[in-house]
């Protein structure tokens, strides 16, 4: 029996956060359409409401994938 | 909301206010992050709303874990208890009967994508015998023109299938739950899939009810998997679509 090659054990750890995230990131769209978009409406004190969850949901998606391109090049700084 | 005390919500400033046989889970909040205009500043930022959504949705669930719950928006203020008091003097009955309907039951969703290119071959290999031999009849000239016809024609064929299908598993999920909604379908962009989005539906169900639900989803899955669709179940939800 040959142990595992490391490189490959690297590239399906690799894969699996990638999936991770994903499934993460569904989550977050999933639950920012709930939160922000159904539920009990009344007219509290203070109504405002948020304009665009789908807007909201694409700024968010950028700015994550901009704080893990941040931490890869601190990655491969090191 | 029984089952939620004090000492268990210690670390966010949750606390209850009992009112009128309702209780409410309420947390005080700054001017800094929630007067008016702050909070207009916030809202768009949506790394400050992502994780206030998140707390929002966190204790709604936990709230779940016990008792029927009505989920509010995000966000609804009150700037004193007595204005949140008379709110709830307001609405008491409408409130109460909601959470009588709720009782034992779950939300839950299923998201059904299509991928396209895999039904548009399985269609197009077969109905389209009489085109496809008129095609490899025909010069080359009328073969163009026919093979766009057949396009056009397998492009229609999807459509309806399409539709068939979706139809066809939005009846059977339902048959096991109490009351449903379709959802508008959200775009690739969002949904960051290769598929289409081909139904968005939730579903209120009882929930002794839920295991064969889930059983339907499997076996759907199943079924339409090898044809090109793919199934997406998430539960259980509060009934955020149902409140």
């Amino acid at each position: 029996m040959t142990a595992p090659d490391p490189g490959l054990h690297i590239i399906l750890r690799e894969q699996m956060n990638d999936l991770l995230l994903k499934q993460k990131e569904v989550t977050v769209l999933e639950i920012l359409d709930r939160v922000l978009d159904k539920g009990v409406v009344i007219s509290g004190d203070i109504v405002i409401s948020v304009a665009e969850v789908d807007l909201i949901y694409l700024g968010l998606r950028v700015f994550l994938s901009s704080v893990e391109t941040m931490e890869r090049v601190r990655g491969a700084a090191l | 909301m029984p089952g939620l005390t004090k000492s268990e919500t210690p670390e966010d400033g949750l606390y209850c206010i009992n009112h009128e046989g309702l209780s409410v889970a309420v947390t005080k909040v700054g001017e800094s992050e929630f007067g008016e205009m702050n909070l207009k500043r916030n809202l768009t930022d949506p790394e400050w709303i992502k994780s206030k959504v998140l707390i929002h949705e966190n204790v709604i669930e936990r709230i779940m874990q016990s008792s029927a719950v009505l989920p509010f928006k995000f966000p609804t203020l009150f700037k004193t208890e007595e204005n949140l008091k008379s709110f709830l003097e307001e609405h008491r009955d409408k409130f109460i009967k909601n959470l009588r309907y709720l009782k034992g039951k779950e939300e839950w969703g299923v998201k059904i994508y299509c991928d396209w290119d895999k039904l548009k071959r399985t269609l197009a290999k077969d109905g389209f015998r009489d085109i496809d031999q008129e095609i490899s009849a025909s010069a080359s000239g009328r073969a163009f023109l026919l093979k766009k016809k057949k396009d056009e024609l397998v492009n229609e064929a999807v459509y309806k299938k399409l539709g068939e299908l979706s139809q066809a598993c939005f009846e059977r999920l339902s048959k096991h739950s109490f009351q449903w909604r379709i959802n508008k379908l959200l775009p690739k962009e969002l949904t960051e899939k290769k598929e289409e989005m081909i139904l968005n539906s939730v579903f209120l169900i009882v929930k002794s009810k839920v295991k064969q639900f889930i059983h339907t989803v499997h076996e759907l899955r199943t079924e339409h998997t090898p044809g090109g669709l793919l199934f997406d179940c998430t539960g259980p939800w509060p009934p955020y679509n149902f409140a």
